[in-house]
């Protein structure tokens, strides 16, 4: 029985990899595509805000006033694109992004200041671009803060610190946001060429009628399915493994975790994602349909709601439900702990176990779904 | 020529309209999409969960834990008993801060002595440290500033002067979106994504199935010309993709508040030139390859670096340079661009000329190149 099963995927699997080797431009595109996609996703996705294009409306002109715009580019966190006289022509500045915050320190700012006052300025910023302006904000107080205590330090002179913050950052000492989202990047290219790769494979076949042939062998319905997923898990083990070794090597992703762990959690992955793939094929037999499924299933909620930018937590709890049914979702989850933190299989023991369970729910369904008429 | 364009208009939205399941993934999946992953776009770091290890526990130590913990941006979510248990928590990523209070801290202050604690951060989440450890400076920063106005106020009073508190205060004012939603900001990126995807998908895939069925040999033998196949190919799919493109703004700002203080008509023709651009990538995916498996995947290769270089997820500032100058190449960016400006800033055409014109520019030299391969292929 069991022996039968082997030898019939095995001739579904061989059939499928002459599929394949017939059309080795697309063969070529997966194999070349991981590796063009973590190029430019690991170097275009960053959270490491620089060079805010601000804009300084300068109308005090006093050395205080310098001194303020100088706290402000110091970092390199803002850099100055245009100095204006009157603040209400800042926001065609804005609305042509030509600039995404402005200072304006009004007449009198420096004189405030001298004589041992409050001396207000105003940071205008733009709230359609929530990321900079979130950054810009906390970037604004810390400034005030920072100038403040330099005047205050200026007359009592210069004292320790009486309150000293240490911080000891883990896995990430100097918070590159790569580290943080290469991991996730990964599983975003994971998920998209896996279920690229079986979406469509048995609605061709159903479309082009072959699967009429195949029926009228004694072959399976879990056969099928099998042989077709078995070519396609090893090509995706050559994409998982360049993908992996590619990330951790060009973008300095730490390997603190056991490899092997690694490789499990990334076998169990692929197969849960290859199984949707082709239970997508199975249930809507269209090439058309098919490619519409797998796109709007993949990409979209791999990059919102894996947990590879936007934290899980943050969500509302009916999304955390929606989450928690993505197979991403827990493959970030361990990929991180693996890498950065370098844990083993006391942590990742849960992600494991849901990977696990998603292939064989998606395996019996695809199976059930399969169904051996053409009409 | 007209009759022979509406005849491909009307075969095209036959044959795709004829699958029901099709209708609903082309009008009601967009839409539930939205809605999903409108919820799920939250980049706001607040109130980050919080482990106290007060090793001191004195009335100072906990007054310190308080005042860590009363503001928005750290949720004391547990205490532990020593910095050895916080460690441990942190680096089994269960909690993202632990702030640890030496013994003798209480001790230390009421003898007016530097005290230091200690913040151990996990780095994997880099915003959310670069934002928490923010906060933990600026207390500690404010803490230095309100002792030293205290000083300032002792010496004036014994002095019997008039204290001199100079004081920089920068105020800052969002405009557009003063609460800092980010629904507001991510739903135009996410509408931008569905449009593309949408309209890129099925216009790829419109030519390469005649291809695999061969029936797109019975289409050229007939007298319809080149450039007729072409629009009648394409038109049908951006009728559908404006229809999206009215739900989802629709939607957008019914169920997420996204405001609407430009010009409707303006948004329109910007998302006729989107979709000019969409569609004539698709067109090129579907001349150049030979069956849909190719289409699909070319495609979605565009799609993928389309979004992430749009500045969708995080901005174009942060690309390295010689990344920065590919992101004008997506159309994504700059149909994003013009949504939020129209939308939010109430921005006019002139105001977003440049991207106007972008976005002409990459329709126009798509459809021209697949006119000519396409061209090429009847001759």
């Amino acid at each position: 029985m069991l022996k039968r099963l082997i030898v019939r995927a095995l001739a579904i699997a061989h059939k499928e990899v002459m599929h394949i080797q017939r059309d080795p431009q697309t063969l070529g595109f997966a194999l070349v595509m991981p590796i063009v996609l973590l190029l430019i996703f690991g170097y275009a996705v960053s959270f490491d805000v620089e060079r805010i294009p601000l804009v300084v409306v300068d109308q005090d002109r006093t050395p205080a006033a310098r001194v303020l715009v100088d706290k402000f580019t110091a970092s390199g966190t803002f850099r100055v694109v245009a100095q204006r006289q009157d603040p209400a022509e800042v926001e065609t500045l804005f609305r042509s992004y030509s600039a995404k915050a402005a200072l304006v320190i009004p007449k009198g700012f420096g004189r405030s200041l001298g004589r041992g006052t409050q001396a207000d300025a105003q940071l205008l910023l733009d709230g359609a671009d929530n990321t900079t302006a979130s950054i810009a904000l906390g970037y604004a107080s810390a400034v005030s803060l920072a100038a403040s205590r330099d005047e205050l330090l200026a007359i009592v002179g210069e004292v320790e610190p009486s309150l000293a913050a240490r911080t000891r950052v883990f896995f990430n000492p100097t918070l590159q946001s790569s580290i943080f989202l290469v991991p996730g990047l990964m599983a975003v290219i994971l998920v998209m060429i896996a279920v690229m790769a079986t979406a469509m494979t048995i609605a061709r076949e159903y479309e082009q009628g072959s699967m009429e042939q195949l029926f009228a062998t004694p072959v399976g319905r879990l056969e099928v399915i099998l042989g077709k997923l078995l070519p396609y898990f090893f090509l995706g083990l050559v994409q998982v493994l360049m993908v992996l070794a590619l990330g951790v090597t060009l973008f300095d992703v730490p390997v603190n975790g056991s490899l092997w762990w690694l490789f499990a959690v990334s076998c169990v992955f692929l197969l849960a994602m290859l199984m949707q793939g082709l239970l997508i094929s199975v249930v809507t037999r269209s090439q058309m349909v098919a490619s519409m499924v797998a796109a709007m299933s993949t990409f979209m909620p791999a990059l919102l709601l894996s947990g590879f930018v936007f934290p899980v937590e943050n969500m509302p709890w009916p999304l955390q439900v929606v989450a928690a049914a993505m197979p991403a979702r827990y493959f970030v989850r361990s990929l991180r702990a693996v890498l950065l933190r370098g844990n083993g299989l006391e942590v990742i023991w849960p992600d494991l176990l849901a990977l696990t369970g998603f292939f064989l729910v998606l395996l019996v369904v695809a199976t059930k779904r399969f169904k051996r008429s053409v009409a | 020529m007209l009759t022979a364009l509406r005849a491909v208009i009307v075969k095209e939205l036959r044959q795709t309209l004829r699958d029901k399941r099709m209708v609903a993934l082309l009008t009601i999946a967009p839409v539930l999409q939205l809605l999903l992953l409108g919820f799920a776009v939250n980049l706001d770091v607040e109130r980050v969960p919080t482990v106290i290890a007060d090793e001191d526990r004195t009335p100072e130590s906990r007054r310190l834990a308080d005042g860590l913990t009363a503001g928005d941006a750290f949720t004391r979510t547990g205490t532990v008993a020593d910095g050895k248990a916080a460690t441990r928590l942190v680096s089994r990523g269960e909690v993202p801060i632990a702030v640890v209070i030496p013994k003798g801290f209480g001790r230390r202050q009421r003898l007016g002595k530097p005290v230091a604690i200690q913040v151990l951060v996990d780095g994997g989440d880099s915003n959310r440290a670069i934002v928490a450890q923010n906060a933990i400076a600026a207390f500690a920063m404010s803490q230095a500033a309100a002792e030293a106005e205290t000083q300032i106020l002792q010496i004036a009073a014994t002095r019997g002067q008039a204290p001199a508190i100079p004081r920089v205060n920068v105020e800052p004012r969002v405009l557009y979106n003063p609460t800092l939603n980010s629904k507001i900001y991510f739903v135009p990126g996410v509408a931008a994504t569905l449009l593309l995807i949408v309209t890129l998908i099925t216009s790829s895939g419109g030519l390469t199935r005649e291809k695999e069925m061969g029936t797109l040999e019975q289409v050229l033998v007939s007298p319809i010309r080149p450039e007729t196949l072409i629009i009648g190919k394409t038109l049908p799919y951006g009728l559908i993709g404006l229809v999206d493109m009215g739900l989802v703004i629709g939607m957008g700002a019914w169920v997420f508040g996204v405001p609407i203080r430009g010009s409707l008509w303006l948004l329109f023709f910007a998302g006729c030139l989107y979709m000019l651009t969409t569609l004539g990538v698709g067109l090129l995916a579907s001349t150049i390859a030979k069956t849909q498996q190719q289409a699909f995947i070319a495609a979605m290769f565009f799609i993928m670096p389309a979004v992430l270089l749009s500045g969708f997820v995080t901005p174009v500032e942060n690309m390295p340079a010689w990344l920065r100058p590919l992101s004008g190449f997506t159309p994504v960016r700059h149909f994003v661009e013009i949504l939020r400006a129209v939308l939010l800033k109430d921005a006019s055409a002139s105001e977003l000329s440049a991207q106007l014109v972008a976005l002409a520019g990459l329709g126009i030299a798509t459809y021209s190149t697949s006119a000519y391969l396409l061209r090429r292929r009847l001759t």
